[in-house]
């Protein structure tokens, strides 16, 4: 009983934002924390801090560790090495029960047995609360999450998106310190998907100190929701930053590839600006501006990142532009999708649909701004 | 759908089905004629009578209709308690000891029943325990022989159950005893249901162990059909039979209709 | 919460000690009769060890009479259910007919009913006075009964057969249900008739069930007790009835200890067999229960 009322740091459960605004939010830190099975290392070494109320999303490829760092933070995989903390709260030797996290996994694993109003009682009910306070709190929990009249149906009579929604319920009926989400869209189809983020944002902005850590494969999830993005590679934490100036400006060919569609040209920096925002860079016979965040010698080689929609077709050369040869143009409906050849490297732009379409074979000028492009060191490719 | 034309289909249903017939239906057809057969002297019965039905509803044939019950549920219930047990505790040690502990807890399905007779008479006719002569000891034999399958059933519904079930449990606060009460036992109850079914009819139709232990005061109805078919008073027999089967089949149509009402609709 | 917290996580290895109440029942109402079994097997009348009483024993005609007939009976058997089971899984999965799940269901609880059933059956169909045999001498003015199998050995095969099918069947059903339809329909448009893909798609996926279901087969034969005790032919001793014999007629228990060993080394060298297909099969107790 004296869980659930004095829990510090829980985030409140009725939408009210006076409540809700009250308590804050927990962070998580990861520190140095190594896990492997079996002689595999699954986690390696990685540190990373969540903030108080922000929605950080853990993104890789399968078999990268993202899920094990989730599944390490709610206690069920052991850490052979690092700590791994909740707020001021050491938690790497707290059994699972005594962690006071939320956690919705990817098939939702309502307890088929239970009917909706049991399976969000069931952290209460574990933790002996006082049935008056469990009652008001389920209500409130499926309330929030617009589940009332479903009440007293069985999870097997339910959709995937209403399940779904009874997973979050359960998981915030406990006033956790932070919710953990796996994959908890992967089960939808792309519809009720793309609905479901947008309620999982809906959400946040209800209850604004929630901490959310999300495991997630897929990046437009990731950009739609997560305040900031920590990218993970073969057990290591290969990109973090803020969503929209990771995908802007990714710190890694890795991150660049794995967040959305990029161009990578092979360039030759010439000379950097005084204020060391800017750079001059060649690719072939051009020379072209772009924001430069590495530090870099003039004659360096490296990769010049820009984002298909930042290019821009032109009719005759401008300012920070180069010269292409188009090779194929693909109306998409709501976009057009050339593809183009320069230096003997493709590159993709996405144009309006109400653009003429350029001809095969021509030649035209590309340009666009320099702060919508960025440079990235030289490393092989992933996969 | 491998044979496509009809006419071929058909042919192979109807030798099929008349094979299945031979080795499945005339068995207990046969029998439920002979358990009404008042006289049977050509290739039919001559007359039907319920007098067989009669013998075995009274006197010693009651008796051990009562006895084989009692049995069957004493034993079956504590093999699957720990089958249950053993089956859970299991999953909490390592790979290589559990693969040993699971092929020992599989051995009594293996071994000869008369054997498993004898090593408890040979046991238990000594000191320090002596149950030679007892009631115990047929439980004791009945116990041991089913165990296996309550075990082999139950632990191959916990291989089925997900674990990410249990491991929410555990995120919303479960403690491993509460977990185990509300989420894992109510999960695999088909599973524990399915091992009683099946543990009590094979205790029901018991007879090879038994034959070995059982005292003058605790005989059980295969061991009386027994007696019954070398006397040559086969029709008892086969109305004892028919009891027998009906019983065991009432009792594992009850269980499955509580199990398919306590699980998910 | 927090200041609950700080306990450490309890140790692992503490939760192995649940095994051991069973594993201890195990060991007091199983392991050590079996045990005692062998001791007894190998003592001597003046209570010391000695290889006198087995060698006695294993020297007999009857016993190795008994011993035959246990393999023979068992290996006959079990290749019965094995090309029954699987004629019946074939029937039951690729032409399927209205109700063929019931049927398969029905067979199934053939398991859970007792083996003497169809001995005690078998006695009202094929015995000297059975339908069959009465039918055949009105019919055709016979003086004697023209079939007379129920009282050898083949009578029990037979029995065997129909108790111990539905153990071969349940794997091969469980092996059928994973093989794509789709592959056959294929294999049928593409011109293969029904004999051709039963050799080629059926068979191979079918191998490793065949082999689980017919082990399994052998070891349950090889113990079977009640199809022999029932039908009581004179001259078909196995070794569970020997041990019978000895042990309850003959109050012979050394003898009957020593028979016990070698049925229960025999039993276990073919579980072992059985375990080692499953697990290369990688099914899990497919058909054990």
């Amino acid at each position: 009983m004296l869980t659930i009322a004095d829990r510090d740091g829980a985030a409140s459960v009725a939408p009210s934002a006076t409540q809700a605004a009250e308590v804050a939010g927990s962070s998580i830190d990861f520190e140095d924390v190594t896990v492997s099975y079996g002689g595999t290392v699954v986690l390696d070494r990685f540190s990373l801090s969540v903030a108080p109320g922000e929605i950080l999303a853990l993104i890789g490829p399968s078999g990268s560790g993202k899920t094990t760092a989730l599944r390490a933070v709610a206690g069920f995989v052991r850490p052979a090495s690092g700590r791994i903390r909740i707020g001021e709260q050491d938690i790497t030797d707290i059994p699972p029960y005594a962690r006071g996290l939320g956690m919705v996994v990817q098939n939702y694993a309502l307890f088929p047995h239970m009917r909706v109003d049991q399976n969000v009682a069931f952290g209460l009910r574990a933790q002996n609360a006082d049935p008056a306070l469990i009652a008001t709190r389920v209500g409130e929990c499926l309330e929030l999450v617009g589940m009332s009249s479903f009440a007293r149906r069985y999870p097997a009579q339910l959709s995937g998106g209403q399940q779904q929604r009874v997973a979050i319920a359960r998981a915030l009926a406990i006033r956790p310190r932070v919710l953990l989400l796996d994959e908890p869209l992967s089960a939808l189809d792309a519809q009720i998907r793309r609905n479901m983020v947008e309620e999982l944002g809906r959400l946040h902005r209800d209850l604004p100190n929630l901490t959310v850590l999300y495991v997630t494969h897929d990046q437009s999830e990731a950009l739609t929701l997560a305040d900031r993005i920590a990218i993970l590679r073969d057990g290591r934490l290969n990109a973090f930053g803020p969503s929209r100036s990771l995908y802007q400006a990714p710190t890694s060919r890795f991150a660049a590839e794995f967040l959305g569609r990029a161009n990578l040209l092979p360039v030759t920096v010439s000379q950097l600006d005084a204020d060391g925002v800017l750079a001059r860079v060649r690719l072939g016979e051009h020379s072209l501006s772009v924001r430069c965040e590495l530090q870099l010698a003039p004659g360096h080689g490296c990769l010049l990142c820009i984002r298909p929609h930042a290019l821009r077709l032109a009719d005759l050369p401008t300012g920070n532009g180069f010269r292409a040869t188009v090779e194929t143009a693909l109306w998409q409906g709501d976009t057009q999708n050339v593809t183009l050849r320069v230096e003997g490297v493709a590159l993709n732009l996405t144009v309006s649909p109400s653009q003429a379409m350029p001809e095969r074979g021509s030649a035209v000028w590309v340009d666009f701004a320099p702060h919508e492009a960025t440079l990235i060191a030289d490393e092989p490719a992933h996969g | 759908m491998l044979v496509w034309s009809r006419a071929a289909r058909r042919m192979i249903w109807a030798v099929g089905g008349l094979v299945a017939a031979i080795i499945y239906g005339a068995p207990i057809i046969v029998i439920a004629l002979a358990s009404i057969a008042g006289h049977w002297n050509g290739a039919w019965p001559n007359d039907f009578t319920l007098r067989h039905y009669g013998n075995a509803l009274t006197g010693d044939s009651a008796r051990q209709l009562r006895t084989s019950l009692e049995t069957g549920a004493i034993a079956s219930v504590f093999a699957v308690l720990s089958g249950t047990w053993a089956a859970l505790a299991l999953r909490k040690i390592a790979p290589l000891p559990r693969r040993l502990f699971d092929l020992f807890f599989f051995m009594p399905s293996a071994v000869p029943s008369v054997s498993v007779g004898l090593g408890l008479l040979v046991a238990f006719s000594q000191p320090p325990v002596l149950l030679n002569g007892t009631t115990l000891i047929v439980i004791l034999a009945h116990f041991v022989l089913i165990s296996a399958f309550s075990y082999g059933n139950i632990s191959a519904g916990l291989a089925r159950l997900r674990p990410d079930y249990e491991q929410v449990a555990e995120s919303l606060g479960a403690r491993p005893a509460y977990k185990l009460w509300r989420v894992t036992l109510p999960l695999i109850l088909p599973y524990i249901v399915g091992a009683l079914s099946l543990s009590f009819a094979l205790s029901m139709g018991e007879l090879g162990a038994t034959e070995m232990v059982y005292p003058p005061g605790w005989v059980t109805l295969p061991v009386g059909i027994f007696a019954l078919s070398d006397r040559g008073a086969i029709f008892d027999a086969a109305a004892l039979t028919m009891l027998l089967v009906a019983g065991t089949f009432a009792i594992l149509l009850a269980l499955v209709r509580i199990s398919n009402r306590a699980t998910v609709r | 919460m927090a200041e609950t917290t700080t306990a450490p996580r309890p140790v692992v290895a503490t939760h192995g000690l649940w095994v051991v109440l069973p594993f201890a029942i195990l060991c007091a109402a199983f392991l050590y009769p079996l045990f005692l079994i062998a001791l007894q097997a190998v003592t001597g009348p003046d209570g010391a060890l000695s290889l006198a009483q087995p060698l006695r024993v294993l020297t007999t005609p009857a016993f190795w009479r008994a011993f035959l007939n246990t393999i023979e009976i068992a290996v006959s058997a079990s290749a019965g259910c094995v090309g029954l089971g699987l004629g019946l899984a074939i029937l039951l999965s690729f032409v399927p007919f209205p109700g063929s799940r019931t049927a398969a269901r029905l067979i199934e609880t053939f398991v859970a009913l007792p083996t003497f059933l169809v001995a005690l059956a078998f006695t009202f169909l094929y015995g000297s006075a059975g339908i069959l045999n009465e039918t055949a001498t009105t019919a055709l003015g016979l003086a004697h009964p023209p079939v007379d199998f129920l009282y050898s050995r083949w009578g029990v095969v037979l029995a065997e057969v129909t108790v111990y099918t539905p153990f071969a069947l349940r794997p091969l059903l469980a092996a059928f249900s994973l093989i794509d339809a789709a592959q056959i329909e294929v294999a049928s448009s593409l011109g293969a008739k029904p004999l051709r893909i039963l050799r080629q798609v059926i068979l191979p996926a079918a191998l490793p069930a065949l082999l689980a279901g017919g082990s399994l087969c052998l070891l349950l034969t090889v113990n079977e007790f009640g199809v022999v005790l029932f039908i009581g032919a004179k001259g078909v001793i196995t070794l569970p009835l020997m041990i019978y014999d000895k042990a309850i007629q003959e109050f012979d228990y050394p003898s009957a200890c020593v028979v016990a060993v070698v049925n229960v080394a025999l039993s276990l060298g073919l579980f072992s067999a059985y375990r080692l297909i499953v697990a290369r099969i990688g099914g899990r107790h497919a058909g054990v229960v």
